[in-house]
């Protein structure tokens, strides 16, 4: 096969056409991995004998019978706060250094149903919160567009490991920007789907009412791949929304002209002005949208920061009650960064949680009303590019409201793509979100904007030097 | 950013939440309560007593037009 890594898509036509091996796919991955993971980190734990087993048992099943379908064959990885069975699953934390799940949790028993090849467990923030920690078992992921730079987090070991091509697409998950900030760093493309769409059963919580669960891949249309194994009703999931499944991939390739897109250019011009590498790419994102036919309008909304208020407060006092029994008694053996946030617990009240509840359901109602018209709206999924590792601020969440969590707020579905390379060479991108359960629209969008613009064509630079070597 | 709550105050709620935290830890949690009071600020807004919190929602028909 050749040295180049392919999509999902493309590997799927490949497989489904015999011209590529699910075994030759693996091994290529694993000797990516073997490559690169010393200095990326973004593995936890490398399940390299079943990822073998995996992917014969989907030849032979190929070879007998062809595939079920388009995610047969294909190397995944599941950030290490989804369980799985006979697995360690550590939630990158002290307290879960020997946990072995007996069961897997929704979303990996989906995609192993739907043939995938499991690599590994991927490197998370503690309990998908805070970071990046140098005092954590496992060292922090590294951004493979420069490994001095921060992937940004929690799906920080998802966001490395599809960059370098050493998983075609993982699962990470969001409570407020986990899957879309580090697929913007990173530059490939994340979905956080519509609250409710994927099980959050037996994947451990962040903040209860914003975790959501989804997929990372390199494109948008791998991202439509992946959650149409993930979709779907579980009565495990309080949560889980019961509608019919959609085909995440039907509307692709139809074109966009004619669509609406809403700019809330307040968000990343005035509340929180992004850099000018941001910047470039989110205007030539937009000149890319009307060549395209789309109608561009401006989004007013409440200003970002009310969003972040609202999701910050919630998010802090759900996460301060899911550990709380640890913070007792065992505050220490957290890591710092995620000690530091279940301390904030302590300091809002019940009163502040309740009014910022009050506040989530008017937010929601202004952006449905906001939307009324409009097919999706676009605005900055990061603010910058990629900081060094040992820079990243702590507590920048009081100052420099992030630009996604208001869809954790609204509980849309919000997906990021790459618009293009800032300073340092280091991924932009633009976030565009849509309507609940629209997510057909979101990824018809994303996938024109992706195959209008030539960043999908460029790979780390480090996974060819790599591979040369 | 400046701390508007002194030693017992935050002793309090310290106690009540459960933690036990050194006194640099203290020291830096002091330093980010008044971005917390902020953000609490901002919840607020005169909506009256009959206005519901968010959760416990289901998606309504105008929200998928």
């Amino acid at each position: 096969m050749s040295d180049a890594i392919p999509t999902i898509a493309e590997a799927a036509r490949q497989i489904a056409a015999k011209q590529l091996s699910p075994v030759e796919l693996t091994r290529a991955c694993l000797a990516r991995v073997h490559a690169l993971d010393g200095e990326l980190h973004a593995f936890v734990h490398l399940s390299e004998e079943r990822a073998l087993a995996d992917a014969r048992a989907a030849e032979r099943a190929i070879m007998a019978g062809g595939p079920s379908g388009p995610l047969h064959g294909i190397p995944i990885g599941l950030k290490d706060i989804v369980d799985t069975k006979g697995i360690p699953t550590t939630c990158g934390s002290k307290f879960l250094q020997d946990n072995i799940p007996d069961t897997d949790a929704a979303c990996a028993e989906k995609l192993a149903a739907a043939g995938t090849v499991l690599m590994g467990k991927l490197t998370t923030h503690e309990f998908a919160d805070g970071g990046p920690s140098f005092d954590l078992p496992a060292p922090p992921a590294r951004n493979p567009w420069n490994t001095e730079h921060f992937t940004a987090g929690s799906s920080s070991g998802t966001g490395a490991a599809v960059a370098a091509g050493l998983i075609l697409g993982g699962i990470g998950t969001d409570t407020g920007g986990s899957i879309r900030g580090p697929a913007a760093l990173c530059g490939i493309a994340g979905i956080k789907p519509t609250y409710g769409l994927v099980s959050r059963a037996g994947v451990a919580p962040a903040a209860y009412s914003l975790d959501h669960i989804g997929p990372m891949a390199w494109t948008a249309e791998d991202c439509a791949l992946m959650l149409q194994a993930l979709a779907g009703h579980d009565p495990r999931d309080p949560a889980s929304a019961s509608r019919p499944l959609l085909d995440y991939t039907g509307l692709l390739g139809r074109g966009i002209k004619g669509l609406r897109i809403g700019v809330i250019h307040h968000f990343h011009e005035v509340d929180h002005k992004v850099s000018e590498g941001t910047q470039r790419g989110i205007t030539a994102a937009l000149a890319t949208f009307r060549d395209l036919g789309t109608e561009l309008r401006e989004v007013q909304l409440s200003p970002l920061q009310d969003w972040a208020a609202c999701g910050s407060l919630i998010s802090i006092t759900e996460r301060a009650a899911a550990y709380e029994e640890w913070s007792r008694t065992r505050l220490g053996d957290f890591s710092e960064p995620m000690r530091s946030r279940l301390m904030l617990g302590a300091l809002v009240s019940g009163v502040d949680y309740v009014q910022a509840v009050r506040r989530r359901r008017e937010l929601r109602a202004e952006l449905q009303a906001a939307m009324t018209g409009l097919d999706v709206v676009l605005t900055a999924t990061q603010p910058w590019e990629a900081a060094k590792i040992d820079e990243v601020p702590k507590w920048d969440l009081f100052d420099k409201p992030g630009f996604m969590m208001p869809f954790n707020v609204a509980g849309y579905p919000a997906i990021s793509v790459c618009a293009g390379f800032g300073a340092g060479g280091l991924p932009v991108a633009i976030q565009l979100a849509g309507k609940p359960f629209q997510e057909p629209t979101l990824f018809c969008v994303a996938d024109a904007f992706e195959k209008a613009t030539p960043f999908r064509s460029q790979r780390p630079a480090l996974v060819a030097a790599r591979a040369a070597a | 950013m400046a701390s508007d709550i002194n030693d017992q105050a935050l002793d309090y709620l310290l106690a009540r939440a459960g933690l036990n935290l050194t006194a640099e830890q203290k020291a830096e949690l002091k330093t980010v309560h008044a971005g917390l009071a902020a953000m609490a600020e901002r919840v607020r807004k005169p909506r009256g007593r009959m206005a519901e919190p968010a959760h416990g929602y289901g998606f309504a028909e105008e929200d998928l037009a």
